[in-house]
């Protein structure tokens, strides 16, 4: 059994999906999080076992409204969809064939989706849309099953990645973070078809690094599209799973018998002493940061310790670079009066805390 | 009263407290639990609140059965079509009452019913086919049509999805409907040349339907051609009208599969 | 984020209370706000679900949809709104004053005006929505909407642009104005969560705060968890009551916490400055009033080049203003410029009142003032210098060396030889001097819209509201 699989222990593994690659490139400094995203951690199942649930969840009312969108923009054969492809990129009128790779029983879906990718690289049979396909990604040794949306070929010989959003687009502008999340997610979709096509020995690059992003515009069902640029997303996240890959070094740090095992038992709950795992989990270092409350199950988990560890991390990314890297509550505050020499290299930060620390004292007297 | 319906109350904020609670922890079976004395508790409140017994959701004698209306509506479609699609048409032009929570066991019905007695009905809702001869997901035809008509090729969808509105729109322009207008106009948005008036123009919806569909028609006729061939040969009475099951002894639970949403 | 406030955290953490990082109230508070929390369906765009809004913190008004997925009953509710916030709104426009200008006509500005307050600010940017919703709708033709509702329309809209505009108080958040005067020992993301900010600054820390079943989230979005085990069950109900009290659960608990953040405001003296901005606003809403009188037609959805760039321009010299008063109105903001050296205080050693510079005609007096300060004064020679004692004078900077600087004032000294009895710092007297100024560069030049340069799309079309902007459907 090799390490990461001893991390993970008799916890079966939680597969990837496009979301949770998109957030691995959330915050690369984490040692924990890489940890336990490249053995495979159910990290939401730890959370709670550690009595630290994650705070997230979806209303059923936007979860059927999603659904209900994205059925709208593929009905009939993707009859929105390819107005919109004609539209946006000059889809050619007789371009129109279409394919639901989900016709086929459920273990065949990535093996028809290679076929009819291969086919559609080599010129032969028709296929402009592809409903439902499914990509593999090798995460860390483990296969990651990816399903986006559609996927679109022949718009000038080069394949496009399709994503239907149901947030709204209000007179051309859309919530800058969702589009972000979205460009996020579909770069990983991206990296996915060309990884396809250079398997298949295809130039990866004929997959477009502009998406088509599909969301209901204005206050009505009617969907338009928009080409979204995700060159950037995509260095972001080759860069991580590059560092992905290379965990040995993070393990080589953990002592030989930490192990996230959850410790199921009969009836698959975690049976594992909570203060054992807590201590275990405590082992991986993380590097909490406010913006892990949107995107980590484990945030509660790292922001209690790092409160606990009175960790300047606690306040964001930007008062931590102003604090010129005092790590600590207390240290600032001790520098800030005083109490407390500067070591090397705080000499500035400690001067200028020392003044803000008179300049408020001054003014609240 | 109000004191029964305040003790009310306090139950059921402890109640939905309760089942919050067991969901965060996906507790099922607590929360399904709680979940049902919830339900139970705003029974009674609504029924004191409004003074009387719920009633049940008052349903009008339904004279057409669903799969009657699902046929109606697909004759005057004329193609394969998506249970959107049939709902749409049904309400706009047939009066039709159907919802497409109805259409999701049909085809089921329908097939078992062939299986227990074939051919004992003169039509049966059945599958369209694909190209492997298995049951396309989610689209509805009739067994009564041309194997032709009942398989689909890559460009089939595009072809009925045109042909539908050729169909819709002959059928709007003899009766015109707020429904009707808005189901025409929203597949006149999709089809090149359609116009954009409110409320549509049925005979230039249906003209630039035909001029895109001379386009693919040769085509997708020889596709279906072949498949259909193929399905006369190859298949059973059974899995020409319901599909061939797929070549699948694997179950799905098997498949370790990652959810893109 | 400045250091100082850094600081202000940091202190926070360890006392487990928030600290003040103001020591006045830089936002006008009315005496007669209209607090208003909406809350909005989950996955739609701006499908209102409720709100509780009123003047009166004893008399909460629950507005409900009474079936939220149907689009009629949305639109009899924005109805239902504007009958509340419109009486509320023309309120303020019957009493005004007539107000002189150089080179214009004089006009007529409201003695006071309306102000909204909602709890953070994704309810301004769900104000606005609900605004660009329904300020092109028609009350007549094909998809009519009751009356008053794009009326509404259009004062939801202006609202919400004010509360982007730099020191306007007509619309509020109050997570922002609460984060402007105290800082948490949280993010600065965690801080708009009104249930937690609040919590730090009154009774300390509370992880019940982010609870959403003790403390529902302040809206517009709903908790997951009520949708799926309250809402939805009693919109399946389809029983308006229940729909109605279920929502009134959710709302409630922020009705108390936006009046309890208002409360807290008002416990804080208004800095000097606030009088004026409100002021503008003043002038700014009998504007709007005079523009709705005159039939103008609802703000288009997009501005031109030009408008653009002009509204950038006045955006940019209200934030360079606002941050100015906001200095000179409160020394603990002033501290900041004292900490980059950009602002001095102290204590005047020395003086020569008398001091003149150039001959005859044009002998003009300009005083020498030396102050001791401990602060780090990184202004050059040379540099205008403004000061909050004194906000009528100008001074400039001649020297700064070894804790001592020294200025000579140049402006604001009047014609006389001798300076009036006042004028003039005394020895001993403590004095803050800084290169902030109220000196505003003028409005930058921008072509007339007619003008705007093919570049920039060319001059606009005028902006007609067209049919499709009254039918646009609502889904």
């Amino acid at each position: 059994m090799n390490r990461l699989d001893a991390l993970r222990g008799t916890t079966p593994p939680k597969p990837h999906d496009a979301r949770a690659i998109a957030a691995l490139a959330a915050n690369p400094g984490c040692t924990r999080r890489a940890l336990m995203d490249g053995a495979g951690i159910d990290k939401d199942a730890v959370a709670r076992h550690l009595g630290f649930p994650a705070p997230f969840g979806q209303s059923p009312f936007a979860i059927t409204r999603g659904n209900a969108f994205e059925a709208l923009v593929k009905a009939d054969g993707c009859a929105e969809l390819i107005r919109m492809l004609r539209e946006l990129l000059g889809l050619p009128i007789d371009e129109v064939a279409y394919h639901d790779v989900e016709n086929v029983g459920a273990h065949l879906r990535h093996t028809h989706t290679r076929a009819l990718i291969d086919r559609a690289a080599r010129g032969e049979g028709v296929g402009t849309v592809y409903d439902h396909p499914l990509f593999t990604l090798g995460i860390a040794g483990h296969t990651a099953y990816l399903e986006p949306d559609v996927v679109a070929f022949q718009l000038g010989g080069r394949f496009h990645i399709v994503e239907i959003k149901s947030f709204a687009v209000v007179d051309g502008q859309a919530d800058p973070a969702a589009v972000a999340a979205a460009a996020r997610q579909a770069a990983v979709y991206v990296l996915a078809l060309r990884t396809l096509l250079e398997e298949l020995g295809h130039d990866p690059l004929r997959v477009a690094d502009d998406v088509v992003l599909v969301c209901p515009e204005n206050f009505a069902n009617r969907p338009v599209a928009t080409l979204v640029d995700v060159r950037r997303q995509l260095a972001v996240l080759r860069r991580q799973l590059s560092r992905m890959t290379s965990l040995d070094r993070l393990l080589d740090a953990l002592p030989e018998d930490v192990t996230f095992d959850l410790a199921p038992d009969a009836d698959g709950r975690p049976a594992r002493p909570v203060a054992e795992l807590a201590d275990a989990v405590r082992r991986a270092e993380a590097r909490y940061a406010p913006d892990c409350l949107s995107t980590c199950d484990l945030c509660f988990f790292c922001r209690d310790e790092a409160r606990q560890e009175g960790a300047s991390d606690l306040l964001g990314r930007a008062v931590r670079d102003e604090l010129g890297g005092v790590a600590s509550v207390r240290e600032a505050l001790a520098l800030a009066d005083g109490s407390r020499a500067p070591a090397q290299g705080q000499e500035e930060i400690a001067r200028l805390l020392r003044g803000a620390e008179r300049l408020r004292r001054e003014c609240l007297a | 009263m109000s004191d029964r319906l305040d003790e009310l109350e306090r139950r059921i904020d402890e109640l939905r407290a309760g089942v919050r609670r067991a969901m965060r922890a996906r507790d099922g079976s607590a929360a399904r639990a709680l979940r049902a004395e919830l339900r139970t508790a705003e029974k009674a409140w609504d029924s004191l609140v409004s003074g009387e017994k719920p009633a049940g959701k008052t349903q009008g004698p339904r004279l057409v059965t669903v799969r009657e209306q699902v046929h109606q509506a697909l004759e005057l479609l004329g193609a394969p079509a998506q249970a959107r699609l049939v709902v749409a048409v049904s309400g706009a032009f047939l009066a039709g009452t159907i919802r497409s929570s109805q259409l999701t066991s049909l085809r089921r019905d329908e097939e078992r019913s062939f299986r227990s007695s074939p051919f004992g009905r003169p039509y049966y809702l059945c599958a369209a086919l694909t190209d492997r001869l298995s049951p396309a997901r989610g689209y509805l035809t009739v067994s009564t049509w041309p194997v032709e008509r009942r398989v689909v090729g890559p460009l089939s969808p595009r072809v009925d999805f045109l042909t539908c509105a050729i169909r819709i729109a002959e059928h709007a322009a003899g009766r015109r409907s707020p429904d009707g207008d808005r189901l025409l106009s929203r597949m006149a948005r999709n089809i090149p040349g359609a116009g954009d008036e409110v409320p549509p123009d049925p005979a230039r919806v249906a003209e630039a339907a035909r001029r895109e569909l001379a386009v693919h028609a040769g085509r997708d006729a020889g596709d279906r051609a072949e498949l259909a061939g193929r399905a006369d040969t190859q298949l059973d009475d059974v899995a020409r009208l319901f599909g061939a099951t797929t070549l699948t002894t694997v179950p799905r639970s098997v498949m370790a599969m990652g959810g893109g949403r | 984020m400045s250091l100082l406030t850094s600081l202000a955290r940091l202190r926070a953490i360890d006392e487990g209370v928030a600290q003040p990082i103001a020591t006045v109230r830089h936002c006008h508070l009315s005496a007669r706000p209209m607090v208003f929390i909406p809350l909005k369906l989950s996955g739609e765009a701006a499908a209102p679900l409720a709100a509780m809004l009123g003047t009166d913190p004893a008399e909460p008004r629950l507005l409900a949809v009474a079936q939220p997925r149907n689009r009629d009953l949305r639109f009899a509710w924005t109805a239902d709104l504007a009958g509340v916030l419109l009486p509320y709104v023309a309120g303020f426009t019957a009493e005004t004053e007539t107000v002189e200008r150089r080179g214009a006509d004089p006009y007529e500005r409201a003695l006071d005006a309306p102000q909204l307050i909602v709890p953070n600010r994704a309810g301004v940017a769900f104000t606005r929505l609900l605004g660009r919703s329904t300020r092109f709708r028609r009350t007549d033709g094909p998809f009519p909407v009751p009356e008053g509702v794009p009326l509404l329309g259009r004062w939801l809209t202006y609202f919400a642009e004010r509360a982007a505009y730099p020191g306007s108080s007509l619309m509020l958040a109050a997570t922002d104005e609460l984060a402007r005067h105290w800082a948490s020992g949280q993010s600065a993301l965690e801080d708009a969560n009104l249930a937690a900010l609040l919590a730090w600054i009154t009774d300390g820390p509370d992880d019940a705060a982010e609870d959403p079943l003790i403390w529902p989230p302040a809206g517009p979005a709903t908790d997951p968890g009520f949708d799926a085990e309250v809402l939805a069950p009693a919109m399946e109900s389809g029983s308006a009551e229940r729909i109605a009290e279920a929502l009134r659960t959710q709302l409630e608990p922020t009705w108390r916490l936006v009046w309890r953040a208002v409360e807290l405001l008002r416990g804080l003296e208004p800095g000097a400055s606030v009088a004026q901005r409100w002021e503008h606003d003043r002038g700014s809403f009998s504007g709007m009033t005079a523009q709705l009188a005159e039939g103008a037609p609802p703000q288009a959805r997009r501005d031109g080049a030009v408008a653009a760039a002009a509204r950038l321009s006045r955006m940019e010299r209200a934030q360079a203003a606002y941050e100015v008063q906001r200095a000179y109105d409160d020394p603990l903001v002033m501290a900041e410029y004292r900490l980059t050296g950009e602002a001095f205080a102290g204590e005047v050693v020395d003086t020569v009142p008398g001091n003149t510079e150039g001959e005859g005609r044009s002998r003009k007096l300009r005083p020498l003032v030396t102050v001791k300060t401990d602060d780090p004064v990184r202004i050059p020679p040379g540099t205008s210098l403004g000061t909050p004692e004194r906000r009528g004078q100008g001074a400039e900077l001649v020297s700064a060396g070894d804790g001592l600087v020294t200025l000579k004032i140049t402006k604001g000294m009047g014609r006389g030889k001798t300076p009036a009895p006042g004028a003039v710092p005394e020895i001993g007297e403590r004095v803050c001097y800084s290169s902030l100024t109220d000196e505003f560069q003028g409005a930058a030049a921008l072509p007339e819209p007619e003008a705007t340069p093919w570049t920039h799309g060319g001059p606009p079309r005028p902006y007609e509201p067209a049919d499709e902007d009254a039918r646009e459907e609502w889904s």
